[in-house]
Parts: C-alpha cells; structure tokens; sequence
C-alpha cells in the first residue's frame, strides 16, 4: 500500500522537524531518494515551483510529493488527488496534536527545563541539517555524478560550471537590498526560470 | 478574547494562505497584521506566545501558528478549522499544478527554464542556512553539534531522524549536568564562591569538560550503530 508508505514517511516527517519548511528537506530528500518516489532533479524542480506559488512552503512541497506518488496507482487522477490529501495530512497532523496540548500547557511548556534542554540541542543539529541539504542540492545541480556517500573520481566527470555562474551571480542579488528590501524568492526564480530559458534554450549551451 | 465564528477563522485563514508565498515567516508578518492590529482577535503578546511555541514545536511554523490561534480562539474545531483553512489554497493550486507539470515535463523550454531554477534553489537553501544559523549562539557545544549532524547525514546514509533526536538528548544531557555541576558547587563552596568571584567561569569550564565526555561517548554509540549499518 503505497498510501500507507506515503503517510508514514509524512508522519515521521512533520513530526520529527522542528524549525519549519527548510528543515524538512534533509528528511524529505532522504526518503525520496530511499523509496525511489522522485529523481533529485524534479526534487529540486519542485522546490522551485513551492516556493513561487501561494502557500506554506513544506506543504507545497508535499502536496506535490504526494501527486507524484498518488499518480503511480492505477487510480488515475482521483489517485493523485488521494496521494496530495494523504502526505498534507500526514505533515500536519502531528503538529495539529502537539500544539492543541502545548497551547494549553504554554507556561509550563515555555519554562520547563526539559523542553528547553532538548530544543538546545536540536537546534544547531537542524542547522547542521540544512547545511547537509544545501551540500547535497548544489552537488545535484554542480555535480550530478557525484555520491557523496561513497566518492569516487568519476563523480567529478560532468562540471556544470554554468549553473555554478548563475548560482555564484545570485548570492549577491539574494543579500542586496532595494529601498531596505531583500529581493522577493519569488523574483529570484522567475529571473533564474527567464536565464534557464536563454541559456539552455535560445543560446543552447549544453552542460 | 472575542467570540469569533468558525466561518470567520476559516476564511481568514484561507486567505491568508492564498496570499502569502514561502510560508513560515511571510506569513506570520501577515498574521499578525490582520489579527492583532485590524480584527483584534488577539493581542500581540498572545501573538508572541504563539510564535515561541510554533517555533519550538514540530512542523512547519505557519501552519502551527494557525493551528495555536485556531485552537486559542474556538478551541479544538477552531484548531482543526483553521488548519484547514490555511492548507487548502496549497492544496488545491500545487494539484491543479502538477497536472500542468505532467502535460509539459518533456518541453524543451519547460526544462531549460527549470535548469536556470535549480541554480537559483541552491541559493535558496543557503539563505535558509545562513538565517537559521544566525539564531544560534556562536559557542563551543552548538559549533560541534552543526557540524557533527552535517558530516553524519552528508556522507553516511544514517537516518536523520535519529540524528536529530540524539541532539534532543545530547542538549538536554548538557543542560541537567551544567545545572547539578552549579548546584554542587554552590553547595560544597559557599565560602570559597564569596572568595571568589571568578568562580562562575570555572564552573562552565567544568560544565565544558564533563559534557565533552557525554558528547564522546555518544559519539561512539553513534558510530557503533553506523558499523552495524
């Protein structure tokens, strides 16, 4: 039962992130990548496209992870649908839980030194987390031979240095700001998807 | 606290999640706008209260920002009303979306523009990172700690999920050995502590030396279970 596999793997997932959308990816990428739900390169398509249209980033994400899965039935479209319902669920329902008793409990929870020990500790180890997502995801995109779980010298074959340029070019753009403004995510994919089109499409560079 | 009707967290919520793009942050700025200063559902300080525990809970922090002050508002159906409300715009566009997605997966414009975009996530990603790190303290115990977790879950194929949960254990290992350390020492030396009162640096050194040990042994069990694998 594929649905069944989809709600754990969410289950797990909303409940074991604290930090929010970003600090879901290691696990996300973990568990597409172990089940075999997704290429890393739609991983990342979909990750683009989460974080440009309306909504909570992490639920976007597995909203579309679930469509994806959902479409591997033989139940068509009503299987996607199930597979989005199932992995929203699935992320939101253990919060939905946890806050319900939390909000009740607020200042014993916010004052107990248990809580505050536990959150100690997982606080830089979700930060180190995302340090690994980021790694991974620019190895994907720089690197995509490269295994970093067991490397060897093929790995460095194919160098996509252009997508390192467009990368390293928008650091800046990302960190500037306009009138005490940073530059909307938003803006930043729709320029990166516009330089796609004329680098990969128009002028053909191949990588 | 206003009585405030179901429809009303409902709809606002769904707005709210139509509305805002990224989540998390965005979207608590947007909250706390339309709660707080127009409707006058809550104050800020019920506001505040509800990030800290939206942040130190799991998931993902708009929704459990909706959920606490659905849940403040009407109680359970208003918690569960208002997480649906919130999820459902998601919901609906990135469905409608990936049927779109499917039609022109193979499109060569469809992936040359999608190229240019994975460059941009990297990006992304290191924002998120650079952000996040920013709330930590820069000392000793959360630098090992970053860079422990980052080598175990980039090079080894080690669950995550125990990653994250021996830094819950580790932490607050640290936290009630750093406390019975003070206890002990104000206990055993009021005198020498009014002598002097350089004391409290040596305590945290202490603290220092006796979690390290914790922290080694740890590791080595970490390791073990990583040779089993």
């Amino acid at each position: 039962m594929i649905y069944l596999a989809l709600f754990w793997e969410y289950f797990k997932i909303g409940l074991f992130t604290i930090g929010g959308g970003y600090a879901m990816l290691p696990l996300v990428t973990q568990v597409v990548e172990q089940r075999g739900w997704l290429t890393s390169e739609e991983l990342l398509n979909f990750i683009g496209i989460a974080e440009s249209t309306p909504g909570p980033f992490a639920i976007n994400l597995a909203t579309f992870i679930g469509v994806k899965v959902g479409g591997t039935t033989s139940l068509g479209v009503f299987g996607s649908v199930l597979g989005a319902f199932v992995a929203t669920f699935a992320v939101v329902l253990p919060s939905l839980v946890i806050i319900i008793i939390v909000t009740k409990l607020f200042d014993k929870f916010s004052k107990s030194k248990y809580v505050q020990g536990v959150l100690y500790g997982i606080k830089p180890v979700v930060v180190g987390l995302i340090l690994s997502a980021l790694i991974t995801v620019g190895c994907q995109v720089i690197l995509p031979n490269l295994n970093l779980k067991a490397i060897d010298k093929s790995g460095f074959d194919q160098f996509n240095w252009i997508s390192l340029i467009i990368a390293a070019a928008f650091v800046p753009l990302s960190r500037i700001k306009i009138k005490g403004k940073k530059v909307h995510p938003i803006l930043m994919i729709l320029l990166s998807a516009v330089i796609g089109v004329i680098l990969f499409g128009v002028i053909n560079l191949s990588q | 606290m206003k009585k405030v009707s179901l429809w009303q967290i409902f709809i606002t919520f769904f707005k709210t999640g139509l509305f805002t793009f990224g989540g998390g942050y965005a979207m608590i700025a947007i909250l706390e706008e339309e709660l707080v200063a127009k409707k006058h559902w809550i104050t800020s300080q019920d506001m505040l209260d509800m990030l800290v525990i939206a942040e130190s809970t799991p998931g993902v922090i708009a929704v459990n920002t909706a959920t606490s002050v659905g849940f403040r508002l009407r109680g359970v159906l208003g918690a569960v009303i208002a997480t649906l409300g919130v999820v459902l715009p998601s919901f609906v566009i990135i469905c409608g979306l990936s049927f779109v997605i499917e039609l022109v997966a193979d499109n060569k414009w469809y992936q040359a523009a999608f190229k240019g975009v994975q460059a941009c996530v990297i990006v992304l990603v290191l924002n998120a990172f650079i952000k996040m790190s920013k709330n930590l303290s820069r000392d000793w115990f959360n630098a090992v700690l970053l860079l422990a977790s980052f080598a175990v879950a980039t090079l080894t194929k080690f669950n995550v999920i125990f990653v994250i949960l021996i830094g819950g254990v580790l932490g607050l290992s640290y936290k009630l050995i750093a406390e019975a350390v003070c206890k002990k020492k104000q206990k055993g030396l009021p005198l020498a502590e009014a002598d002097n009162p350089v004391d409290g640096a040596e305590t945290a050194e202490t603290d220092n030396a006796e979690s390290t040990d914790v922290k080694k042994i740890d590791e080595k069990n970490t390791q073990n279970k990583e040779d089993k694998q």
